[in-house]
């Protein structure tokens, strides 16, 4: 059978303007070639400004991830400026964190994901009328109530930030708000409502005390073996249609895997450093290598780009994102071959190309490195393990998954708080680098900032869709989501309904990937990504 | 049953999140009680590649009736005007949305980026971007002046960084519902029903804008965000405090400052250092002042707050 090319503009559901080509063999991708079609320019917007403005401007380059930004731009001014943050600010920003990512995990699922499910291709299953009774857009009854009950958990983002998207609450030296009791007692009640009217009643079918029990995949099988309440839960549901509709078989990827790890401990991480953090954060950092089967901390003085295969005119080898020139090319023709996208390719300066995202973290929580207060949790290494390693069906458990640790990482910071403690300490505006680093619901994001002569002369973000969107590095090597793309079977060329499904396990946004340019000088200023 | 396709340009998706926080309606509700039928949208769309192609070519052909377009995010002209920094379904955003605005019924530019350009079309604005039918406070925008949609009225502006659900729900719901008589716009095209109060009615911090009692840094249970550290609340038209946001708060309340976001010159002062979250001061009288207050009756207004002020207004009341 011959060698079919198919271009797919756009793939749409994936939060920005995501393009791929891929080739097909034999119904099956051979070769594949990751698109981002937007930019924006936010480096240029960024130089030259009050060494704040990341604080206004970056939670507004993805209204999907604002917190996330939010948290980096903070903690990168905190580090600059070396403040003090007392400690209800570190709940807080935490809570905001933690609240966004939680309103992501059922508004993904049920309306970036799962729609798929519905697609005319599995009409041949035996869970397909029930998949389009539950998850159809907008009248399924899981969607509907998913969809409408993810605006829930950021009521609590507003009552300490007050709005979401787009607040600009955390600050070097704190948060703004000094909440009451009352602020307190209704993101309680809120977080209860979430808790009994979806997680419990249509994701999980039982009580989050029983679900977290499971610690290895039998375990998970015999939960589902359990009950019919577990069965028919949507969690049981969708793991038993995936693997019954192949998820499990294709969308493989890299194989290694990055996170910043988040959530600074309230009471390590008072005086911020950027070497201190990895010893501070609650949920650890991590590289895992799927093939050597090892932990180590990720290093952010690892972090390389490479942009032979994107729209810049810089030199060839790897540079650390303080180093970088962005020279953006004003003509953007694709040339699969030479340059085409808007994105870079990240790599780790040791370990290479490495995929970001819930199931990364999951693979690094499952990790016996870092300190013995810090995040632990075996269950989806096992499940990674027993089922055969990294899939479409994977990612999406390791990303809903996550709903649990969230939750009570939510619960702890509205126990943690002491209200009439302070919530901000004045710092001084200083010149100096910084760097902040979270995890975006969708994977790992950081800043740097360089602030010198009282403005920023340097702002860059590394996202996560910068890392799994990337193109070809300086050694050919293909991007996580292209990587992932092979092997992908297409049943129906007009209707590559599979490569939506390996494009959207990854939750890439890229409204995030943007980049700056002087256009009049060609000089490359701070560069700013995110996605 | 109204037709309603959604496009993104140069966008971060905030008010496509914004929009999915509503209630009464639901972005569900819109298509299950008030029949509107979302032809297409950028994260809920299930038609991809070619499928969205062909629908997008059966709405600019008038075969598809588009009854109403809703744009977010800028639309990206760079480089040199040919918009291709920003392609969509196989050619240009901008392309598609000049065709598209000339068949639609009305014309939604929800967020500050589709109604004057916004975070994007800050200077130096790399991108070339422009909202629909202005830039900034400039009239004109990418549609021109004069436009106006086949239902006859100009681009309906709905600003703010997001703009709130409510907002952009209510819109909809009154264009399905044929209530388009009642929309009211203001020189800046903004529904006059959201856009005629200001953020500050119905802020908490009233009696202590009124008593020229100041919150002087964050974190404090007291005082009006105006005076020291910025809040453009007096001079912003937004319903922020009397629709609140995420049904919970607004960001004066939460003791977040307004930034100005439903005015066209958000954000202020390009961002320039010494700008954010600062009153500008010149003698130390605000350089912004209320909206439609003089500097001479700002100085009377203040100097009586301060002095009827009771000792209340400087002590913490937003208690634990």
């Amino acid at each position: 059978m011959s060698l079919r090319t198919l271009d797919i503009s756009p793939v749409g559901r994936v939060e920005g303007d995501l393009d791929i080509r891929v080739d097909i063999e034999d119904g099956h991708v051979v070769n594949a070639w990751t698109q981002a079609e937007l930019f924006r320019g936010f480096e240029i917007i960024l130089r030259d400004k009050d060494p704040q403005a990341g604080l206004v401007v970056t939670p507004r380059a993805c209204g999907i991830c604002g917190a996330s930004h939010l948290t980096c731009a903070a903690w990168a001014l905190d580090t600059a400026w070396k403040t003090e943050v007392p400690r209800n600010a570190i709940l807080a920003r935490n809570l905001g964190q933690l609240v966004e990512s939680i309103q992501s995990i059922p508004r993904y699922f049920y309306g970036l994901y799962a729609i798929d499910l519905t697609n005319k291709k599995y009409k041949g299953s035996p869970f397909y009328a029930e998949a389009v009774r539950r998850f159809s857009p907008f009248t399924g009854t899981s969607y509907e109530q998913g969809v409408t009950i993810s605006g829930k958990p950021v009521e609590i983002y507003a009552l300490f930030g007050g709005q979401w998207p787009h607040s600009s609450f955390m600050v070097p030296g704190g948060v703004m708000c000094a909440p009451t009791l009352t602020d307190v007692t209704r993101a309680w009640a809120i977080l209860e409502y979430f808790r009994r009217n979806w997680i419990e009643s249509h994701w999980l079918g039982c009580t989050l005390d029983r679900y977290e029990q499971i610690q290895s995949y039998d375990d998970f099988l015999a939960w589902l073996d359990e009950s019919p309440a577990h069965r028919d839960s949507d969690l049981g549901f969708y793991w038993r249609m995936g693997l019954d509709i192949g998820l499990d078989a294709f969308g493989g990827g890299c194989g290694k895997y990055v996170s910043w790890g988040y959530l600074p401990h309230e009471d390590k991480y008072q005086r911020p450093t950027v070497e201190s953090r990895n010893d501070a954060v609650i949920m650890k950092s991590g590289v895992y290598d799927s093939k050597a089967n090892t932990h180590v901390l990720m290093e952010q003085g690892q972090t390389r780009e490479n942009m032979k295969h994107s729209w810049y005119e810089e030199k060839d080898g790897d540079v650390h994102p303080f180093e970088r020139r962005t020279n953006a090319l004003t003509k953007n023709d694709t040339k699969f071959d030479g340059r085409y996208t808007w994105t870079t390719a990240v790599r780790h300066a040791e370990v290479g190309r490495l995929e970001a995202g819930p199931l990364a973290r999951q693979l690094i929580a499952g990790g016996r490195h870092g300190a013995m207060f810090q995040h632990y949790d075996p269950f989806i290494l096992d499940v990674f393990k027993s089922i055969g390693g990294p899939s479409v069906h994977m990612r999406q458990l390791a990303r809903m998954h996550e709903i649990l640790a969230l939750y009570r990482q939510a619960e702890r910071c509205l126990r943690e708080f002491k209200l009439n403690d302070p919530w901000y300490i004045k710092p001084k505006e200083t010149d100096g680098r910084g760097w902040g680093a979270t995890e975006a619901s969708r994977g790992a994001l950081a800043h740097w900032i360089d602030v010198q002569g009282g403005k920023i002369k340097n702002y860059q973000i590394i996202a996560p869709t910068t890392w799994n969107v990337g193109p070809r590095d300086g050694q050919g090597t293909r991007g996580p989501i292209e990587e992932a793309l092979i092997g992908t079977p297409i049943a129906d060329a007009e209707d590559p309904v599979e490569v939506g499904h390996v494009a959207r396990s990854f939750d890439s946004c890229l409204v995030c990937t943007v980049h700056a340019h002087d256009s009049k000088t060609g000089e490359e200023l701070a560069r700013f990504r995110t996605a | 049953m109204a037709n309603v396709l959604w496009l993104q340009g140069g966008a971060c998706s905030g008010n496509t999140m914004s929009f999915l926080n509503a209630e009464e309606p639901s972005a569900c509700d819109l298509v299950t009680d008030f029949g509107v039928n979302i032809l297409w949208h950028p994260s809920l769309g299930v038609e991809l590649g070619n499928q969205l192609q062909a629908l997008l070519k059966s709405c600019t052909s008038g075969k598809t009736p588009l009854d109403v377009f809703v744009f977010e995010g800028s639309v990206v002209q760079a480089p040199n005007g040919t918009g291709m920094w920003n392609r969509f379904a196989g050619r240009t955003m901008m392309d598609w949305v000049r065709e598209l605005c000339a068949v639609a019924g009305f014309v939604v530019a929800i967020g500050d980026c589709a109604t004057w350009g916004g975070i994007p079309a800050v200077a130096p604005n790399p991108s070339e971007s422009t909202g629909l039918q202005f830039l900034k406070r400039n009239h004109g925008g990418f549609l021109g002046k004069d436009f106006k949609s086949k239902g006859g009225l100009p681009v309906i502006n709905v600003p703010g960084c997001p703009a709130h659900p409510d907002w952009i729900t209510q819109i909809i719901v009154a264009l399905a519902t044929g209530r388009t008589g009642d929309i009211g716009l203001d020189d800046l095209q903004r529904p006059k029903t959201f856009f005629t109060s200001f953020t500050q009615t119905g802020c908490t911090r009233n009696m202590h804008f009124a008593y020229k009692s100041s919150s002087t840094q964050f974190g404090q249970r007291k005082g009006c965000l105006f005076y020291d550290l910025g809040c453009r609340g007096p001079m912003t038209h937004s319903p922020c405090n009397r629709i609140l946001w995420n049904r919970q708060s607004s960001k004066t309340r939460a003791g977040m400052p307004c930034l100005g976001c439903t005015e066209p010159e958000f954000p202020f002062d390009d961002l320039a250092p010494g700008t954010v979250f600062k009153t500008a001061t010149v003698m130390s009288v605000p350089k912004a002042l209320p909206f439609g207050v003089k500097k001479k009756e700002y100085l009377t207004l203040s100097a009586m707050g301060k002095l009827a002020a009771p000792q209340w207004a400087e002590e913490d009341i937003f208690v634990v």
